[in-house]
């Protein structure tokens, strides 16, 4: 749908006025991208959604669902086995109307916390997944990591649910379902969107903070996919199909296979202060902060290469530290984050040195924090609108996720810790992120998504 | 040969007619303001550039109530700012001007990380003309000028600059940009007594 200027600054201003608006106007701003139909009926994994790519400055990049949400839940003192079957029926009947592997559908991944499983407490002793190269479960209590404010909350959910379409109507038909089950208490929503600008057209981030009137709004590079300014679903930065399962890598002892076709995920939001960004750090030193030092990018370059021959290991991030002082953001993760030699599935696949193994599903956000929170108290919600991030990733393992996540903030798997305050600007996007809340989840496979383990317990 | 020299007089005649800041409306520095200038113009034995409009609540009366730096290098560089701190919430109002007297070349400042230098100014991202003046328009400034935007130009060998901080009352640096559009619109230049 084309807006004139005038019915724009009309939307914009309603959005101004009141939050909800804001996300309406994502349909009325962007296009929906053309999804061919993947021909199947559902993945195993509830974490795959089909994603078609296109190019951006000569590389190829996955192009995200326009819209995605996050509800998160905890679960009444109910019957188990009646509100497994009900949400089941409910899953089931979204998907009878949406397709489930691709945006132009809904995309749903039911996700489960640590405070759900204490509830099925003997059928998880038996069957959570054992991340054999930590030594810990593969489900960890969330933490805060060392550039975390003190603020940081680690919330308790005990359940997450994430939706992605190129169609809001799909996702508010999912949350009015969500809503409608009675033994669910819903803790936040948050909504968030991404994308558009790869043909050359205005981007939906910029458009929506311009329209939200977020500080820094007016800096923001015009076909930016995301509010920094850069892309980053370049299709060789994200792991592919399989990766992130649990039992692709060979770091998880599935014990009877109940996870087997499960991941982790990690859920968070973080605030980004667009001001602090574009105006203390000149492009060059945006590209190196968000890539590495030395990263080479021609003027006003969006989309940088990450392709296995990009990017850096361990002992390059140290020299380049020591010579320069800064790790980039990409530099920092990628000695954990892309396989370290080739790797064999067990299917066969081969995952060839460099590839990456996070599946990222972050999305921009204007919520400040959540779009609807339970306790606007604890979590400092205001209707202000301000620009951040609710970043969705999943790996194979919680200690996955905590070593990329530490790798961040400079210390390494072997032990080495870089000599860098936790938010200096020499640490990557650091110092104008502010992560506000935290917590871990389970994927359970396709299968097992409702209430898992509840008819074993 | 004749065509030559009427070339250069016509060129001459427009370098008169054309020197930035001095305004053809005759506009010159406000009259309580216009003293401070000209110590300052005598002290760095400079042109220097006295606005004649300012972001509101501000003035630019050098040794008045908004005056913030005041400060002349060894080089004859110098920097004054007036700024409001609007404890009561009205917000900041920080402007700065600059004026390096035999420099064109934008100053060195310390790099934000590790141990060497940036430039002073940088990411440049348009440029703005008026009265007479070609600035450029840098997004990303050090020191005195940081959150700034800054307009930077170059008179008879000297480099100047004027930047205002991009805060509440003035939250957007689209505002900024018309704020420091105005100011350079409304600069006139400040001749030192000889």
């Amino acid at each position: 749908m084309k807006l004139t200027r005038r019915r724009l600054l009309g939307g914009a201003a309603a959005a101004v006025a009141g939050g909800a608006g804001i996300y309406e106007l994502v349909e009325q701003l962007g296009t929906s991208p053309k999804r061919p139909a993947s021909g199947v009926a559902a993945f195993d994994e509830q974490h795959l959604i089909d994603l078609r790519t296109t190019h951006s400055e000569g590389v190829e990049v996955v192009v995200p669902p326009l819209h995605s949400e996050i509800v998160t839940a905890t679960v009444e003192d109910v019957d188990l086995a009646r509100a497994r079957q009900q949400l089941d029926d409910a899953l089931a009947s979204l998907e009878s109307s949406y397709d489930p592997t691709t945006p132009a559908g809904l995309g749903i991944a039911v996700a489960w916390g640590v405070p759900y499983f204490a509830r099925v407490h003997a059928a998880a002793q038996r069957h959570l997944p054992f991340d054999r190269r930590a030594q810990k479960p593969v489900l960890l209590p969330t933490r805060r990591f060392p550039s975390d404010p003190e603020t940081t909350i680690l919330e308790q959910n005990d359940v997450a649910f994430l939706l992605r379409s190129d169609t809001l109507a799909h996702i508010e038909a999912a949350e009015g379902v969500l809503r409608g089950l009675d033994f669910l208490h819903l803790t936040s929503v948050r909504r968030g969107f991404a994308g558009g600008g790869f043909d050359g057209k205005q981007s939906l981030p910029k458009k929506l903070a311009l329209a939200a009137g977020v500080p820094g709004a007016d800096l923001i590079p015009d076909t930016s996919e995301l509010f920094l300014g850069f892309t980053s679903t370049q299709k060789s930065g994200l792991g592919p199909r399989l990766i992130a399962n649990h039992e692709t890598l060979g770091y998880v002892d599935l014990r009877g296979g109940y996870f087997h076709g499960g991941t982790h995920m990690h859920l968070s939001h973080i605030s980004e202060d667009l001001e602090a960004w574009y105006l203390n750090f000149d492009f060059g030193e945006r590209v190196v902060t968000a890539f590495a030092p030395g990263q080479k990018a021609k003027p006003n370059q969006q989309t940088v290469p990450q392709g296995p021959k990009d990017i850096h290991d361990a002992s390059q991030m140290r020299q380049t530290f020591n010579r320069t002082g800064r790790f980039g953001h990409s530099a920092s993760i990628q000695p954990t984050s892309r396989l370290q030699q080739d790797h064999v599935g067990p299917d066969g696949a081969l995952y060839p040195k460099g590839t990456a193994i996070p599946q990222r599903a972050d999305f921009n956000t204007l919520d400040n924090p959540f779009f609807f929170s339970a306790d606007p108290a604890r979590d400092k919600w205001t209707k202000d609108p301000a620009a951040g991030v609710h970043f969705v990733v999943f790996n194979p393992t919680g200690d996955d996720f905590e070593r990329n996540r530490l790798a961040m903030d400079g210390q390494l798997p072997d032990g080495t810790k870089l000599d860098v305050k936790p938010r200096s600007r020499a640490q990557g996007f650091n110092s104008v992120l502010t992560t506000t809340h935290r917590q871990n989840f389970l994927v359970p496979p396709r299968r097992h998504r409702s209430f898992p383990l509840a008819e074993l317990s | 040969m004749r065509a030559s020299l009427v070339a250069v007089a016509a060129a001459a005649a427009l370098a008169v007619l054309f020197v930035p800041g001095a305004s053809a409306t005759g506009r010159q520095c406000p009259h309580q303001w216009a003293e401070g200038w000209q110590v300052l113009a005598n002290k760095v034995q400079a042109p220097v550039y006295c606005p004649t409009w300012m972001p509101n609540p501000l003035d630019a009366k050098i040794g008045g109530q908004y005056q913030d730096i005041y400060s002349i290098g060894k080089d004859r560089s110098y920097l004054v700012s007036f700024l409001e701190h609007g404890d009561l919430g009205s917000g900041d109002v920080h402007v700065n001007f600059r004026g390096y007297p035999g420099r064109l070349s934008v100053p060195k400042c310390p790099a934000p990380v590790g141990h060497g230098t940036t430039p002073c100014f940088s990411n440049p991202v348009a440029h703005l003309s008026a009265n007479g003046i070609h600035a450029t328009v840098y997004q990303v400034n050090q020191g005195a000028d940081q959150w700034h935007i800054l307009l930077a130009w170059h008179y008879r060998g000297t480099l100047y600059a004027v930047s205002e901080h991009v805060i509440p009352p003035y939250r957007f640096s689209t505002q900024v940009r018309r704020n420091l559009s105005l100011l350079l619109e409304s600069l006139v230049l400040v001749r030192p007594h000889s």
